[in-house]
């Protein structure tokens, strides 16, 4: 397993396992060194993990053993670290979780207003210019409700960008989505990525995750089997059992 | 049963219009019997109506001017126990419903404590024992006594309610919060309350009207309620039936405003999610 170089990383993940309380190891011994800029692609059949790692790199999880760093702050039982963190990291969920009883506006105001202190005008200013960015300036006053699928995950991109975080996390941002409105979705990802965000990436889209990855990590049964450039983990797998993945998925 | 008559049975039973029409005649009937039996033995009682003496204990005019009678002021007297112990119940509940969500063992023991213990005794033992034990003990009035004892027992199944509302919520919602650095506090106030509310208000209105039933029991503890005005009246003026046919339609009058307009103010609430 290669490990990028240290130096420039701003995501250092030392030796993780995470076992539920039902007994479900979903993590088990898993070492990762993200460089800014860099956008990793996890794959990985169901259940094997992938959601699991994502949700521990901003605290959404505790780990039971080894170490996670970003950006220099160790994510442990400190609060405020955990804070400061989550004020890094945006994520993206498959289902949107957009907060179903505010506007779309609304939904992008909060955390800076809550977690920054902004005033209301100033928040609304970034998020009408977040709001351009994936194209839906338009529907600032709608709710939720009445926007397409497409069109919340969108959203949901733009509020996970609000308080201007460094990294970017995507948990199957398009699984919810009809075919026809994966497309928008993968290309505001895509813009992003080329404007230097750091992400990683969990999703189905093998073709988006070549094209877009860095590196591509493959992870079976709680662990990385597989960590390669994505170019060399598609085209190229080592691995038996990510040959046996991707003759399946691809 | 003759052919014939199974036939017509079984007609009514396609017809939709006259299924309702059979329906209501039925429960005119009923109550036409249930009038006639009424009249029956009030006059076999020797019972004389005087529904003339009734106004008097609502509206009393005095010097030319209108004054509430004895009815109403002990509506007013509910009316004002309800509110406080509404207002105190909702707090209390809250507090109660984070408890046996938070982390806390104690916390969550505490509520849980709390909750048996006024779900597993009648609320009259628990008013008496607000009222008789812990009222001279530390210093209560009857008025308090009654605010306390109603709001710990309305208070119990509302936050039953109101955790109900918020473990419904999917949890989706507090990940999107706690992922844009939102503390719990913040997640619960901003994104998790404003929407349980809307499923929380309907069981909790239906608490309310329980809570308005239920304020009849202060009563006992000597607080001139509407419930003690009642009984007061008629031990002066036996005119049982009715004052106590009275006393019902006002609580009843009450009930149903609530709920009305809590019907109101919900279809404003969920409307407000759509556009
Ligand atoms: N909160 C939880 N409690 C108990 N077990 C869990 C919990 N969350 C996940 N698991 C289990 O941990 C394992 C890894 O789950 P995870 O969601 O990380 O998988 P995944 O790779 O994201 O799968 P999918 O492709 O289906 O989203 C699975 O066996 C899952 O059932
Ligand atoms: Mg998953």
């Amino acid at each position: 397993m290669s490990i990028s170089s240290h130096h420039d990383a701003i995501i250092t993940v030392s030796g993780i396992s995470k076992t539920f309380p039902n007994g479900v190891r979903a993590l088990d011994d898993v070492s990762v060194s993200i460089a800014r800029q860099e956008v990793l692609v996890v794959i990985g059949p169901s259940g094997s993990g992938k959601s699991t790692f994502l949700r521990c790199l901003n605290g959404l999880e505790t780990v039971d053993r080894g170490t996670i760093v970003v950006d220099g702050i160790p994510l442990d039982h400190d609060r405020s670290n955990r804070l400061e963190i989550r004020k890094e990291v945006g994520m993206v969920f498959q289902q949107f979780n957009l907060f179903p009883h505010m506007t779309v506006g609304e939904n992008i105001d909060l955390a800076q207003r809550r977690v920054r202190g902004t005033s209301a005008a100033d928040a609304r200013t970034v998020s009408l210019e977040l709001l351009a960015k994936v194209g839906l300036e338009e529907r600032v006053d709608s709710y939720p409700a009445r926007l397409s699928g497409g069109q919340q995950q969108r959203v949901a991109i733009a509020r996970a960008l609000a308080l201007r975080p460094k990294v970017m996390l995507f948990d199957e941002a398009t699984s919810a989505l009809d075919p026809e409105m994966i497309g928008e979705v993968l290309d505001v990802m895509r813009a992003l990525a080329a404007e230097g965000m750091t992400m990683v990436v969990v999703t189905h889209e093998m073709g988006f995750a070549r094209e877009v990855g860095d590196r591509a990590v493959f992870i079976d049964e709680g662990r990385f089997v597989e960590l390669a450039s994505a170019q060399r983990l598609f085209d190229a797998p080592r691995e038996d059992r990510t040959r046996a993945f991707l003759s399946k998925v691809l | 049963m003759s052919r014939n008559s199974a036939a017509a049975l079984r007609e009514i039973g396609r017809n939709p219009l006259l299924r309702v029409l059979v329906d209501v005649a039925g429960f005119l009937i009923l109550v036409a019997a249930l009038g006639a039996l009424l009249a029956h033995n009030t006059a076999a009682l020797g019972y004389r109506w005087q529904w003339h003496r009734v106004p008097r204990y609502i509206l009393t005019v005095r010097d030319g001017q209108l004054h509430a009678g004895p009815l109403l002021l002990g509506l007013g007297v509910t009316v004002r126990i309800v509110a406080v112990s509404l207002g105190v119940s909702i707090a209390v509940a809250l507090a109660t419903a984070l408890l046996r969500l938070s982390q806390s063992t104690v916390g969550q023991a505490l509520a849980r404590v709390y909750l048996e213990a006024i779900r597993n005794t009648p609320l009259l033992v628990q008013l008496f024992f607000t009222y008789f034990v812990v009222a001279p003990i530390v210093g209560l009035d009857g008025w308090t006594s009654a605010v306390i004892a109603l709001s710990l027992f309305e208070g119990a199944y509302a936050s039953e309610i109101i955790r109900g509302g918020i473990v419904s919520l999917p949890a989706g919602q507090w990940e999107a919060a706690y992922s844009l650095g939102l503390g719990r506090r913040d997640a619960l106030r901003f994104i998790i309350l404003p929407q349980a509310l809307r499923r929380i208000l309907p069981p909790l209105v239906g608490q309310g009207v329980s809570l308005i039933k239920d304020s009849a029991l202060v009563s006992t503890i000597a607080i001139y309620d509407l419930t003690m005005r009642g009984q007061v009246i008629v031990a002066q003026s036996f005119l049982a039936f009715e004052i106590w046919f009275s006393v019902a339609v006002i609580y009843l009058v009450i009930t149903i405003t609530l709920s009305a307009l809590v019907a109101v103010m919900r279809r404003r609430l969920v409307g407000s999610y759509e556009h």
